[in-house]
């Protein structure tokens, strides 16, 4: 086992390494910029490509014509570049090109604060590209160990998918210091749970099943099957149709490969929900590391309280939110969005509430009295542009 | 087209779906005639596409591997694909004017700059037909469209002194040709060459669009007279015609043969690799 003291920015690229990414494309970003320098160094000591695009489309652009071509790729950015991949992204998507961008959150909108996280991209990264008619795969890392073990998982879920893959960080992940071990034998592997799924090839005829299978191969083009891939509504082999009953069919590969397969995909982590809490916190990401010691710290104060951290956010994993109680949902945005999801998934006898912060993280004295509040039966204090009950 | 559309095209996509009449038909049986006269088979070639009528038309019309990129970044598309493939294996792309000129002339240009190898035939219909027949960056000035009713009063890329051209020479296209659909084997020989050449080329050819161009901008959808006006300007002699002229031929060809993109990259990371190693 390596051992290393490092950021989730030299953590995504070491995993990236490991998956077998031999691409990188990328425009700087913070707080992501660190993703494309460790990639300008390491992708070429193993064969790799590092290219500095031109602008985020042309990033992401380039990884899926480096892919189209058999070579797994990664990208990676902030909120500013990820709303310019919902070209690119629609294309692999439709495509069923695997590829992995990783987006680093910051404070938004738009240029927001470079250097502070933020949680904007919830609902951005569910619907990255327009049209509709597709699910989305996206993984959220709390920590640099975890950004490791869910990229290396990012490359393999995009493979057997055939499809994008979101690895939703934020700031605090991506430039953390935190110990970081990379494995370097088969039983560590093992012992890890690391997947990693090799590059196949799609020799046809019928590259575009009408099913929801996963572990087709993927198109890759230069071996002479006749393949084709295209941002039009493709018929099993791949030929642009405006026949409805192809988007139909077509529409339904995209939804319910996903669908129909999450137990492949689904994870999180739940902490103190065995005797049924008055309260659980709900959170991915950076704040639910302060949620899990706050949960530690109410339960130590005698509150019932529990905790669900989502690591796999997209498909929305509704099955964890079976039990009645008082949800808080505790964000790094002051709109709210994952709030919205927990209330549309608890069951009807339940409340919802909502604690963001922005560009820090909540304290977890904040969360404990937030805890008790709850349980006292009374309203939470708002900042004045929040709304607190959902 | 019936021995080269027998040899090199999908069954399926004959007849195309283009409007009867236009010229891109024209254009497409170049290229397959440039392939067929360099030996070329489907194994050797990959052909991507963008959208618009020269996207849509040409799509998935090869019998070998094919693709078609969003409109404008297929060039980046290919850039990635070019780390991917075999270094002899060609790329060629079919895009139209408003996808290299237009929305596309970013990634165009820093594709150029990258010296990717592969061949661009821009097959130029003078603007937006397959949305209805807009204006774009070739179309004649003062042309009624439906975007432009009064004519055409934006500046384009190919009057008043200035040749898109020159632009992509500047930017280091190392091979550049202009033809237009109804020239004949001097159009052929100028896309094999780009086909042949190593590093980035393009050939832009000017073809008819009869049902939305020519019928708004010179009121006839009639093929005969579309051909006879294009024939009219086609000046291969480069004589000093009056008016909106095409000079074909070849535009430039570079002496000095930049690095290719990918065979540069396969280099830079093999050293680096060996100095790694040692
Ligand atoms: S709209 Fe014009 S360019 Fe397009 S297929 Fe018809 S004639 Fe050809």
């Amino acid at each position: 086992m390596k051992r290393l003291f490092d950021t989730g920015n030299a953590a995504i690229t070491e995993a990236a390494i490991f998956a077998g990414c031999k691409l990188f494309s990328g425009y700087p970003i913070t707080p992501a910029t660190e993703i494309a320098e460790n990639m300008s160094r390491r992708l070429p000591q193993v064969g790799g490509f590092y290219v500095q695009a031109e602008d985020e489309l042309a990033a992401l652009h380039i990884c899926i014509g480096g892919s189209l071509g058999g070579l797994k790729a990664m990208t990676s950015t902030s909120g500013p570049g990820y709303i310019l991949f919902a070209d690119p992204y629609g294309w692999a998507l439709g495509s069923e090109i695997p590829v992995v961008i990783v987006n680093a959150q910051r404070v938004g909108p738009v240029s927001g604060i470079t250097g502070a996280p933020g949680q904007g991209e919830f609902y951005l990264s569910r619907y990255p590209t327009h049209g509709g008619n597709f699910e989305s795969i996206v993984l959220a890392p709390s920590s640099v160990q975890e950004a490791f073990q869910l990229t290396v998982e990012a490359f393999y879920l995009a493979e057997r998918f055939r499809m994008p893959i979101t690895v939703l960080a934020d700031q605090i992940v991506t430039d953390g210091w935190e110990t970081l071990l990379i494995p370097e034998t088969e039983a560590e592997i093992q012992a890890m749970g690391l997947r990693v799924a090799p590059r196949q090839v799609n020799y046809g005829p019928e590259f575009y099943p009408a099913t929801d299978e996963i572990d087709v191969p993927p198109v890759v083009l230069g071996h002479n099957t006749g393949a084709a891939c295209s941002d039009w509504t493709p018929t099993a082999e791949g030929f642009d149709t405006e026949e409805v009953e192809w988007q139909h069919k077509h529409a339904y590969r995209l939804i319910y490969k996903v669908r129909n397969n999450r137990n492949v995909i689904t994870q999180y982590e739940e902490f103190g929900l065995e005797d049924n809490p008055d309260v659980i916190f709900v959170a991915y990401g950076s704040p639910a590391r302060v949620v899990k010691s706050a949960v530690q710290a109410a339960r130590e104060q005698g509150l019932k309280v529990g905790g669900i951290r989502l690591i796999s956010i997209w498909p929305f994993p509704d099955e964890v939110f079976h039990r009645t109680a008082k949800y808080l949902s505790v964000e790094l945005n002051y709109d709210g969005q994952l709030v919205r999801e927990v209330q549309r998934a608890v069951p009807k006898d339940s409340d919802v509430h909502f604690l963001g912060r922005c560009g820090e993280l909540p304290k977890v004295a904040e969360l404990v009295d937030a805890a008790r509040t709850l349980i006292n039966g009374q309203a939470l204090q708002a900042i004045k542009w929040e709304r607190e009950a959902w | 087209m019936d021995y080269l559309a027998e040899k090199f095209l999908k069954a399926k996509k004959i007849p195309s779906t283009a409007c009867s009449g236009c010229g891109l038909g024209q254009v497409h049986k170049k290229v397959l005639m440039a392939i067929d006269e360099l030996g070329l088979g489907s194994a050797d070639v990959v052909w991507g596409t963008g959208i618009g009528c020269a996207g849509r038309q040409t799509f998935n019309t090869w019998k070998g591997d094919n693709f078609a990129g969003t409109h404008g970044r297929v060039y980046a598309l290919a850039t990635g694909l070019r780390l991917a493939l075999q270094p002899e294996q060609k790329i060629v792309l079919t895009v139209g004017d408003g996808d290299a000129f237009g929305i596309g002339l970013l990634h165009l240009l820093h594709c150029i700059r990258r010296n990717v190898d592969m061949t661009v035939i821009v097959a130029d219909n003078f603007g937006y037909q397959s949305t209805g027949g807009q204006y774009g960056y070739t179309t004649p000035s003062g042309s009624i469209t439906d975007s432009s009713p009064y004519g055409m009063q934006d500046p384009n890329w190919v009057q008043d002194g200035r040749d898109i051209l020159d632009i992509l020479k500047s930017a280091g296209a190392g091979f550049l040709a202009r033809h237009t659909s109804v020239e004949g084997q001097n159009a052929v020989e100028s896309i094999k060459q780009a086909i042949n050449f190593k590093g980035f080329s393009l050939v832009h050819i000017v073809y008819p669009c009869v049902t939305n161009f020519f019928g708004k901008a010179l009121g006839s959808r009639k093929p005969v007279d579309a051909y006879r006006w294009l024939k009219e300007r086609t000046n291969p002699a480069q004589d000093n015609l009056e008016g909106i002229t095409f000079t074909t031929g070849v535009y430039h060809k570079a002496l000095d043969k930049r690095q290719e993109f990918s065979e540069q990259m396969r280099k830079f990371t093999g050293n680096v690799q060996k100095r790694c190693q040692s």
